[in-house]
């Protein structure tokens, strides 16, 4: 099914104004509420859902000229549905949270000075645009788009079943610290040591990513992620007390929690799912032990939306 | 986890020399050579006035070239008839930062070489893996 414009189809102009639309305009997204200060809401897309060569052609319009090209370059179509749904889904998913005021197609992109993706907001005269920041993380079978309010927010999903090449405790002797390293080997069960090599793998890219500085602005090796329970006994392998929170601390400074950040991880989708948000110094209600709030929705924008959040779809969630 | 940069297709940061050598003065017997441009990406062609041979080092060995590409294969699953060459990026091939690692991981393994995380770091095409591996291979043989 070959659904994508031609190189030779693709629009002459480059002026996204005085462009008409190749298919007729889509239908206004449902606006959404904004992301109360702890939120993080999570809009997914699952790319088999989506087949329909007219309603990815319509997706295409949303796209810039340079997204469009970008989109082009990947390599095979499998990959261009996905770079393609991935910058629809920024694009929507953004769009919700104007009150109906800027289309998905109105945003402009930039990269901060480490290369991490942001808004490029326009001077409205009589109207403030939220100031959102996002995220977004994708598999072959799943994309996924974090929003907050105003808070640097880093996203990372992975396969549950993703099997890696390399031996487990090899990938993470080179990558993971001494902490982490020793934590995997306190799991017996190969089963249970891959999953949660993975589930480390998520975190440690979600805080990465929500700090934007890049890879190599946050070394995996410079800092620790574990789980610490209640009474603030490291949790291993063996127990694992009620409650236990994510935490992240430098290998420097051990002992020393970095507080300003809070995590969230949970299974979406057959996906392991982990959030990283920096937490809002700046409101007076969101105290030290203030966990990170989720609100997850499925999506095939323009199609239909659907709430997932108290349902089966998001499981076991540790904050 | 990639995001689009958006920008329009990057060229090699490697200066692209034309494809006909320069004349050398006291070269015996040689006037001029020329090499035939049979690809968009070719090799890069240094003279070495130094010495009184005319010497063409490539970029990296085609040989290398094809064996990081099957590795990239194995690795992002691809068929073996999936188009990848010297010029493709990782991201366009779909490749995470798990992917990268374990790539860099199964290059070290098989040619016997160690790769900085530094090094690592500016790899974004099938032929800067091949010219790093080639360097690091030079350098632990010399």
């Amino acid at each position: 099914m070959f659904w994508l414009l031609r190189r030779n189809m693709l629009p002459l102009y480059l002026n996204s104004v005085a462009r008409r639309p190749f298919a007729s305009s889509p239908p206004p997204l449902p606006p959404a509420p904004l992301p109360c200060p702890r939120e993080t809401h999570i809009w997914y897309v699952v790319p088999d859902e989506l087949k329909d060569a007219s309603r990815l052609n319509q997706y295409m319009e949303l796209l810039s000229p340079c997204e469009r090209q970008s989109v082009l370059r990947m390599n095979g179509e499998r990959l261009q549905k996905g770079a393609l749904l991935a910058r629809t889904l920024v694009r929507t998913t953004l769009a919700r949270y104007t009150d109906g005021r800027l289309s998905p197609k109105s945003f402009k992109f930039r990269k901060n000075r480490f290369g991490k993706p942001e808004v490029e907001w326009d001077n409205y005269d009589l109207w403030a645009p939220p100031p959102l920041q996002f995220n977004i993380s994708h598999t072959s079978t799943m994309i996924a788009c974090g929003v907050t309010l105003d808070l640097p927010i880093g996203i990372d999903i992975e396969e549950k079943q993703r099997k890696t090449s390399n031996d487990i405790l090899s990938l993470a002797h080179r990558y993971f610290t001494s902490v982490e390293v020793a934590y995997l080997k306190t799991l017996a069960d190969p089963e249970c040591r891959q999953s949660e090599f993975i589930r480390l793998w998520t975190l440690k890219e979600a805080y990465v990513k929500a700090l934007g500085r890049g890879f190599s602005g946050a070394p995996f090796k410079d800092f620790t992620i574990r789980l610490e329970a209640s009474n603030g006994k490291q949790v291993t392998g063996e127990s694992k007390s009620d409650g236990p929170s994510i935490v992240v601390e430098a290998v420097d400074d051990p002992g020393i929690l970095m507080n300003r950040w809070k995590f969230a991880f949970f299974e979406l989708n057959s996906h392991y799912t982990a959030v990283c948000m920096e937490r809002d110094v700046k409101n007076p209600a969101d105290g030290e032990n203030n966990s990170l709030k989720l609100k997850v929705w499925r999506t095939l924008p323009f199609v239909e939306d659907e709430c997932v959040t108290e349902t089966d779809a998001v499981k076991n969630i540790i904050r | 986890m990639a995001s689009m940069s958006g920008t329009a297709i990057a060229t090699s940061a490697r200066p692209q020399f034309a494809a006909r050598a320069q004349v050398v003065k006291g070269f015996s017997g040689l006037k001029s050579v020329s090499f035939s441009i049979q690809r968009k990406s070719f090799p890069s062609v240094r003279l070495q006035a130094a010495s009184r041979r005319l010497q063409v080092s490539c970029a990296a060995k085609p040989e290398t070239v094809q064996k990081v590409c099957e590795i990239v294969k194995k690795q992002l699953a691809l068929s073996d008839d999936a188009a990848v060459t010297g010029e493709s990026k990782f991201s366009s091939l779909g490749a995470d930062s798990l992917d990268t690692v374990e790539i860099v991981m199964g290059l070290e393994e098989a040619f016997g070489i160690s790769v900085e995380e530094e090094s690592a770091q500016s790899i974004t095409t099938v032929q800067d893996a091949a010219d790093l591996i080639e360097k690091l291979v030079d350098a632990k043989s010399s």
